[in-house]
């Protein structure tokens, strides 16, 4: 397995390039894609299962020695995300195929989705701080792309607010790195814990904030989430369903660990109200929206709160609840975006006052909603329960007893916004006679969203190994001096 | 205990998987899985109540202590008879109620879900376990009541009893998990044992209370109840009057015992309950429509139970325990009567149902069924009155106790009173009136099916009472399962002339009174809209106002006020971190300059900046762009870097002639800046946020206490990279992976580019279809963002 990280971005970055190259052939670039993103799904699996039986897996570029090479390194946590990450991506990809709509067809679209496969991958995997800045450039730039692939007005619209204010973030990304490097003269992830503690408070506090903002920015905390919900609802379904899923995660991903590794007992304060005005503005703003996917937007900034107040709260039992929210979170909000589709496909909108019935002509997808759904609003026995149980029981047991009120209510604030969704489109007369027939959809969606449902239900009936996973995660990702449980510490 | 709840998992998904065609087989199927369960209850009963529950565990999440504990005691015995036992009876029911237009296999698969759910709930001891089934019945019911899904107020009912229920089950969630914490276990048995005490244990029983008060609609959360009724009305029957809303009762019958005596427990569930018994009786007796008028009764009698089993002392234990078995009973068979009437007759209002006398079965068992809702002897709803009130007399639980009994004989007196209104309204004929009269066709006497379940309901209670002594003695052994000390306990048709039985009169004589007195008075048939009804509503619309206009701040949609904030982020990480460190770090040793050059080298550069910011016309911006960056190359220069300054030099050009060309295609002004952002804030916020990041850069820079990579990078260039030049060396070898990412991002980027023109070609050209016009400007396509 050593040695071979590097495959997990020079492969789909490979097959940008081949697509490129087979612009003119829609069947080849689909197929390379699928080609590609199986191989890196099924290589992640094994890496995953590797990491976990017998421990990190660290690959130089170039043959130097590690302080001064670009290195990838497969942890518990990396490869974990990687494993979704990649499950994710291939689960959209073969969807977005069924659906064949006109971003699809586009000769960009195949390489800048395995671009994003790459980029995504990559951060992931990155041991080297800069190259955790190369690697979320890939993202963004395919995502920039994968934004704006119909070139409609509105997507230019919300196109330009995402580009200029992820730009900023690259700015202040770019900037943060470059002090990091000026006070610490490494790169290397793995060194860097030691040497920024070694920093005099001020300079460690600002590089923290620094790198705050700029993976706030990208996971979409409160303040800087505006540009989430204003662009996320132009992106056809299947490219909001990866970005509302994966995206911001990343950010999150980075955020933990700055965090729990670099900057460990610092910012409670500052994170927990972030964390609580995140919540609440996201799921405000969810109330507030009267179409699907803008509700859906919302609820992306709103959750991303409780995986910030689980970071902010600290230590092995807190972090496991993140990385458990973070596991349960991306097939959930992937799901509802993929049901979405669906809608939209058939129903040419996702505006609710212009859907109604759905239940009634396709019991099957309010299903497929009705549980992806429950779960976000954190609804027992779905995983999204346990998800919150997780943040809920750690904040009670540290006394933290206003974040746990805040997280409650805007649960509840969650359901009342999903079930405006499911009262709005799901129930109710169907709106003209004539479609009152079973929804009309390539059998392909509703097999990717069948499979990411389910996928959502395992992750709900197998908590307990996912959760006993979680805590050897956050194990390993305590600072150095507590010794972390189980097998495989670096 | 597995197999039972598996049946009614299997039953459930073959109803709601498999109803393509036909589903009049759905109900009789859905009859099966309470069969069982109730065969498998009485075959375990002897154990049971001999003391040895039966136990299963199955580990869920260990980590988080979230398992599922189930624990079949005496009550959670007695819960699970009424379950399956009225969950049957139901069933049968609803082969006869539902017509085909239903979407019957749904509302059966949902009834058997609730069931399986509801059975987990009364027998969950594990604290988790107890929140995961509560949560579940919650959204059956959501489901049940949303049945005619077309209905507005059917859909506003659900959501209300949803969010409602929802809300109270978070409440205790938290409730359950600080007891757990302060207990230092997961179960309900194990905290029982432990009786934790100190701090968190008040608040918690608290949230606990609020819960089981939403649950089981208790005042002030009695409002959704009534709304609840949009359901049909077999599913009311089951859950909204047997089993669901006695869920809050459970959790209270569980927890007194052991609780009652600490922090506002017994004022709680005093006040709440005498608030209920009361509010819930006066709005039954103005309600013409038969099953609103039970759903107010069913708020005040759960209110009765919550006191009882609430006080906690055994016999008010024993008593709660009593009346719960009598209450599910009567009250059951009065929803499936009514349900009956409103198949036969078309209408459950009371001034209009006629001829359901000409069905003496259901005749029969109204009377019956309001015997025993009335008190009178001598049903089982009498003698557990009886029990209930000699078990307020005892007294020993201070002024709560006494508020109680207050308020059980006023409640006692409203019952009879609306349940001869009731009987007299149904059962009487109503004259007859053209206008009022139902559509003609529609009265037939209702099917067998629909009069024997309510029937036998109602003479279960009749017969209960007769054997009111091997009913109490049966009934005392489930109890001691809650509190051992009510094992005593039992009921007696006749036990002299006690205060008890001078209460019982005083009501039965009160009531009947009250009902001759207010027989004409105004009445209703509305859901009524009580103060909190009115305040959830207010809630709710504030909720949605509320949000639309904090979000109308947040999501202002202007591009510039997103930057705005993002860079007075940035300007605060950096300030504060100068502010952090201004400690150890000293202004005075930071060199202006290394020579004048190279200072106004600098101030050139910024000036170039500012200029392009100041600039009205995009021409000049981009000159003065190009200005700033040919300066900044210089000062590479200046600091010895002279490859970089070629490369600065290079891209400057290439930048300016790429700008040229775009320039051709748009206007030569920039458009106004917002109104709300004048000059002189855009200048202050980039004077802040240049003045911080560059201070916190200057003092970061000097607190290096490593040596840098780079010092190896140079080391080992040309031994062993073969490399003169260091900085080809890092790009192409040391670190080539980050330029092969560049390389991607510039490919990635030119793709987007060529996709955007060509798109912008397409729109062109559609637009010139449309409307004939030239569209030559293409910036016009974002304005708004930049407002």
């Amino acid at each position: 397995m050593t040695g071979g990280l590097a495959l997990f971005v020079a492969a789909p970055l490979a097959g940008t390039a081949l697509c490129f190259v087979a612009a003119r052939s829609r069947t080849l670039q689909r197929s390379v894609a699928l080609v590609v993103a199986v191989g890196v799904t099924v290589a992640s699996i094994a890496l995953l299962v590797h990491v976990d039986t017998v421990g990190p897996v660290t690959t130089s570029m170039g043959g130097w020695p590690d302080a001064i090479s670009i290195t990838f390194v497969a942890d518990r946590l990396g490869a974990l995300m990687l494993v979704i990450g990649n499950v994710m991506m291939l689960a959209v990809l073969v969807y977005a195929i069924g659906q064949g709509s006109r971003d699809e067809q586009s000769p960009w679209y195949a390489p800048a989705y395995l671009a994003l496969i790459a980029g995504v991958s990559g951060a992931f995997l990155a041991g080297d701080l800069f190259n955790l800045f190369v690697c979320f450039e890939i993202l963004l730039m395919a995502s920039y792309v994968l934004l704006t692939l119909e070139g409609s007005d509105d997507q230019i619209r919300s196109g330009t607010t995402y580009v200029v204010l992820n730009v900023v973030e690259s700015l202040v990304l770019v900037t943060g790195v470059a002090l990091v490097f000026a006070t610490t003269g490494t790169l290397s992830m793995a060194e860097l814990p030691e040497r920024l503690a070694a920093l005099p408070d001020g300079v460690a506090l600002g590089l923290s904030l620094l790198l705050l903002v700029a993976f706030g920015l990208k996971a979409a905390v409160f303040p800087l989430f505006s540009w989430l919900p204003d662009s996320y609802p132009a992106a056809p379904s299947p490219v909001s369903a990866v970005f509302a899923g994966l995206l911001t995660k990343v950010g999150v991903y980075a955020i933990l660990r700055t965090q729990t590794q670099w900057f460990p007992d610092s910012n409670r304060t500052l994170l927990l109200v972030v964390a609580a005005a995140t919540m609440v503005v996201g799921v405000v703003g969810a109330i507030a929206q009267a179409d699907v996917k803008r509700i859906l937007s919302f609820h992306i900034v709103s959750q991303i709160g409780y995986m910030i107040a689980g970071i902010a709260l600290g230590g092995v039992a807190a972090v496991a609840a993140v990385v458990f929210y973070v596991v349960h979170h991306i097939p959930v909000k992937t799901s509802l975006f993929l049901v979405d589709g669906i809608v939209e496909q058939d129903e040419g909108t996702s505006a609710l006052d212009r859907l109604s019935g759905l239940a009634r002509r396709s019991g099957l997808l309010a299903v497929l909603f009705l549980v992806p759904a429950l779960s976000l609003a954190g609804l027992p026995p779905f995983s999204g329960f346990i998800g919150k149980l997780g943040v809920v029981t750690v904040g009670l047991d540290q006394g933290e007893w206003w974040i746990v009120a805040v997280a409650l209510v805007v649960s509840i604030l969650t359901l009342v916004s999903m079930m405006k969704i499911w009262t709005g489109a799901f129930w109710g007369a169907a709106p003209d006679t004539d479609r009152d027939g079973v929804l009309r959809h390539h059998p392909l969606m509703a097999a990717v969203t069948w499979f990411v449902v389910a996928l959502t239900l395992a992750v709900a009936l197998f908590a307990g190994p996912i959760y006993g996973f979680a805590e050897r995660t956050a194990a390993d990702l305590e600072p150095v001096a507590a010794t972390p449980s189980g097998g495989g510490a670096p | 205990m597995l197999i039972v709840l598996l049946t009614y998992a299997v039953v459930a998904v073959v109803c709601l998987v498999g109803h393509r065609r036909s589903d009049s087989w759905a109900f009789p199927v859905s009859v099966l899985p309470h069969a069982v369960g109730f065969v498998w209850l009485v075959s375990v009963a002897p154990g049971v109540l001999d003391g040895t529950p039966l136990v299963a565990s199955f580990e869920w999440v260990p980590a988080l202590g979230l398992s599922v504990d189930l624990r079949v005691d005496g009550f959670g015995l007695l819960m699970g008879l009424l379950v399956t036992g009225i969950g049957a009876l139901v069933s049968i029911f609803s082969v006869g109620y539902f017509p085909a237009t239903t979407d019957r296999a749904r509302v059966a698969g949902l009834l058997g879900c609730f069931a399986a759910a509801m059975l987990g709930l009364v027998w969950a001891d594990g604290l988790l376990t107890l929140f995961v089934f509560w949560e579940l019945t919650s959204v059956a019911s959501f489901l049940l009541i949303g049945t005619d899904d077309r209905s507005a107020t059917a859909r506003a009912a659900a959501l209300r009893a949803l969010l409602v229920t929802g809300a109270g089950g978070l409440s205790l969630l938290a409730g359950l998990i600080l007891l757990g914490l302060a207990g230092g276990t997961t179960t309900l048995s194990g905290l029982v044992t432990a009786d934790p005490t100190g701090g968190v244990v008040p608040v918690a029983l608290v949230l606990v209370l609020v819960g089981t008060a939403t649950k089981s609609a208790q005042f002030p959360f009695q409002f959704w109840l009534p709304g609840a009724m949009a359901a049909p009305t077999p599913v009311s029957a089951y859950l909204h009057s047997a089993t669901m809303v006695k869920a809050g009762i459970v959790v209270v019958a569980r927890l007194a015992p052991t609780f009652a005596d600490v922090g506002a427990w017994r004022p709680i569930v005093v006040v709440c309950g005498v608030g209920s018994v009361l509010l819930g009786g006066f709005r039954s007796l103005r309600q013409q429509d038969a099953k609103l008028a039970l759903a107010h009764g069913t708020v005040s009698q759960l209110g009765l139970i919550t006191i009882l089993v609430g006080l906690g002392t055994p016999a008010t234990t024993y008593a709660g325990v009593a009346v719960l078995l009598a209450h599910a009973l009567f009250k059951a068979s009065w929803f499936l009567a009514v349900g009956a009437v409103d198949h036969a007759t078309g209408t459950r209002d009371l001034r209009r149902v006629r001829g359901v006398r000409r069905s003496a079965v259901l005749a029969t068992g109204i009377v019956l069924a309001a015997a025993s809702m009335a008190a009178v002897p001598p049903t089982l709803g009498f003698v557990t009155k009886e029990g209930a009130l000699e078990g307020l007399l005892e007294g020993g639980t201070g002024w709560p106790g006494a508020l109680a009994l207050v308020g059980v004989v006023l409640g006692s007196v409203l019952t009879v009173a609306y349940t001869v209104r009731l009987t007299v309204g149904l059962l009487g004929d109503a004259p007859h009136d053209p206008a009022t009269d139902h559509a003609g066709g529609h009265d037939h006497r209702p099917g067998v099916l629909l009069v024997v379940p309510p029937a036998v309901l109602a003479v279960l209670g009749l017969v209960g009472g007769l054997a009111a002594g091997p009913v109490g003695a049966w009934l005392a052994r489930v109890a001691a399962s809650l509190d051992p000390a009510s094992s005593d306990g039992a009921l007696y048709l006749w036990h002299g002339f006690t205060p008890a039985l001078g209460l019982s009169a005083l009501a039965l004589a009160g009531g009947t009174a009250l009902w001759w007195a207010t027989r004409s008075a105004t009445a209703t048939t509305d859901a009524p809209r009580s103060l909190s009804t009115v305040g959830y509503d207010r809630a709710y619309e504030a909720l949605l106002v509320g949000s639309r206009r904090v979000t109308g701040v947040t999501q202002s949609g202007s591009l510039p006020l997103y930057l705005g904030i993002v860079l007075l982020t940035v300007a605060a990480a950096s300030g504060t971190a100068m502010v952090v460190s201004r400690d150890w770090f000293d202004w005075a040793t930071v060199p202006l300059a290394n020579s004048p050059l190279e200072l106004v080298a600098c101030a050139a550069t910024a000036l170039g900046a500012v200029a392009v910011v100041l600039a009205r016309q995009r021409f000049g911006a981009a000159l003065a762009l190009g200005g700033s960056g040919y300066l900044l190359a210089l000062v590479f220069l200046l600091q010895g870097a002279p490859d970089l300054a070629v490369t600065q030099f290079l891209v400057e050009t290439v930048t300016i002639a790429v700008f040229l060309l775009v320039l051709a295609r748009l206007p030569q002004r920039f458009s106004g800046a917002p109104d709300w952002a004048p000059l002189g804030v855009r200048i202050a916020v980039s004077l802040v946020v240049g003045l911080t990041v560059a201070g916190f850069a200057l003092q970061a820079s000097t607190a290096r206490t490593e040596p840098s990579v780079a010092e190896e990078y140079v080391a080992r260039s040309e031994p062993e990279a073969g490399g003169r030049n260091v900085v080809n060396v890092i790009i192409v070898d040391f670190r080539g992976f980050d330029t092969l990412g560049e390389i991607t991002v510039l490919a990635i980027a030119g793709g987007g580019v060529v996709n955007l023109v060509a798109a912008a070609r397409r729109e062109q050209r559609r637009k010139q279809l449309l409307d004939g016009a030239d569209v030559e400007d293409l910036s016009g396509r974002a304005p708004e963002v930049w407002r």
